[in-house]
C-alpha cells in the first residue's frame, strides 16, 4: 500500500462538529481497510481564493494534511465520498513524496552552449536532418543558367 | 695573429673552464633531497563546484511549505520565475514548480499575487539581474 497525503478543507464550524468530521473521514479510510499515519492540523486560515461548495461561498477554511496507507483503488472511491461529504470545501490527494536524491547540476548547466551536453546532442540529430529552411534552386525552372554566385 | 686569437679563444679557454667549474646533474643526490623539490599537490587555484540554493541547503520543496515556495513567485503576477532568475538545477526547478502548482490548487497559495504577509521576505535572487537575458 503506498502512502498518499489527503490535503482537506474544511468549513468553518465549531470545535465538537470538526470533531466529528474528522471521525467519519478517518473512519471512510479504515473502512477501506487503509490506515492513517498522522493527521497534522494546518489552522483556521482565510482561503487566498473563495470556494464554491455545496451552494456555499467560502473565504476561510479548516486546513488539515492526513497522511494515510491505502490501496490504490480505494483513492478514487475516497475521493467521491468525500466529495459528497457537505463539510469538506476541498479536497486533493497526492502521493507521498519520495526522497529527492539527484546530485546538483547547476555547474553543468552554467556552461557555455557548445560545451552543454543537451546542445551537443541537439547539433548531432541536426546533423542528421536536411534542412528545410535552405533554399534550394531547381534546375528545371527553365532557366538554363544557374542564376546565383557559386 | 687574428686567426690564432680566435682559435685560442675556442679551444683553449672552454677547456679550461670545464677543467675549473665543478658542474651539478640533476641525478645529484644532495639536491634531490632538498627542500625544494617540487611536491605533489592538487591544483590550488581550481574554483568550487557551484550548487544552487536550495542543493546547498539540502532543502525539497514541499507543497506544504507554501512561504517557501511564494518567494519563487513574482509579488505582482504571481508568476512562478524561472530558471534564468531563480538559479535553481533544472531537477529543483521543475520540483519547485510542481509543488507551486500543488499548493496553488491546494489553496494554500494564491494564483495571481503573492501573500501579503511574505511580502517582505529576504529575497533568494533578483528578478532584475537574471543569470541569461530574458524578453520582458
Amino acid at each position: 500500500m503506498p502512502t498518499y497525503e489527503l490535503a482537506l478543507m474544511l468549513r468553518a464550524m465549531p470545535k465538537t462538529e470538526l470533531k466529528t468530521s474528522l471521525k467519519r473521514i478517518s473512519h471512510a479510510i479504515f473502512d477501506r481497510g487503509g490506515i492513517i499515519r498522522s493527521i497534522e492540523n494546518l489552522g483556521f486560515r482565510a482561503m487566498p481564493y473563495k470556494t464554491s461548495a455545496h451552494g456555499l461561498v467560502h473565504r476561510e477554511a479548516n486546513y488539515f494534511v492526513i497522511k494515510m496507507d491505502t490501496g490504490t483503488k480505494a483513492v478514487a472511491d475516497l475521493r467521491e465520498e468525500y466529495s459528497r461529504d457537505v463539510d469538506v470545501i476541498r479536497q486533493r490527494i497526492f502521493k507521498s513524496q519520495e526522497a529527492f536524491d539527484k546530485t546538483c547540476t547547476l555547474e553543468e548547466e552554467l556552461l557555455p552552449p557548445a560545451y552543454r551536453k543537451e546542445v551537443q546532442k541537439m547539433i548531432d540529430v541536426g546533423k542528421t536532418q536536411v534542412n528545410r529552411f535552405k533554399y534550394k534552386f531547381k534546375y528545371n525552372s527553365g532557366l538554363d543558367y544557374y542564376p546565383f554566385q557559386r | 695573429m687574428a686567426l690564432l686569437k680566435t682559435l685560442v679563444s675556442r679551444y683553449i679557454l672552454p677547456t679550461t673552464y670545464r677543467a675549473t667549474a665543478i658542474r651539478y646533474s640533476s641525478t645529484d643526490p644532495k639536491l634531490a633531497e632538498s627542500d625544494d623539490s617540487p611536491v605533489e599537490m592538487e591544483n590550488p587555484y581550481k574554483k568550487e563546484v557551484r550548487q544552487c540554493i536550495l542543493c546547498k541547503l539540502n532543502i525539497t520543496p514541499d507543497y506544504k511549505n507554501h512561504r517557501l515556495l511564494s518567494q519563487f513567485q513574482s509579488p505582482y503576477t504571481g508568476r512562478i520565475y524561472g530558471r534564468h532568475i531563480t538559479g535553481l538545477c533544472k531537477a529543483k526547478q521543475d520540483l519547485v514548480e510542481s509543488e507551486i502548482r500543488k499548493a496553488q490548487n491546494c489553496a494554500y497559495m494564491p494564483y495571481y499575487y503573492k501573500d501579503k504577509s511574505f511580502l517582505k521576505d529576504p529575497k533568494l535572487f533578483d528578478p532584475e539581474n537574471p543569470i541569461r537575458s530574458h524578453r520582458f
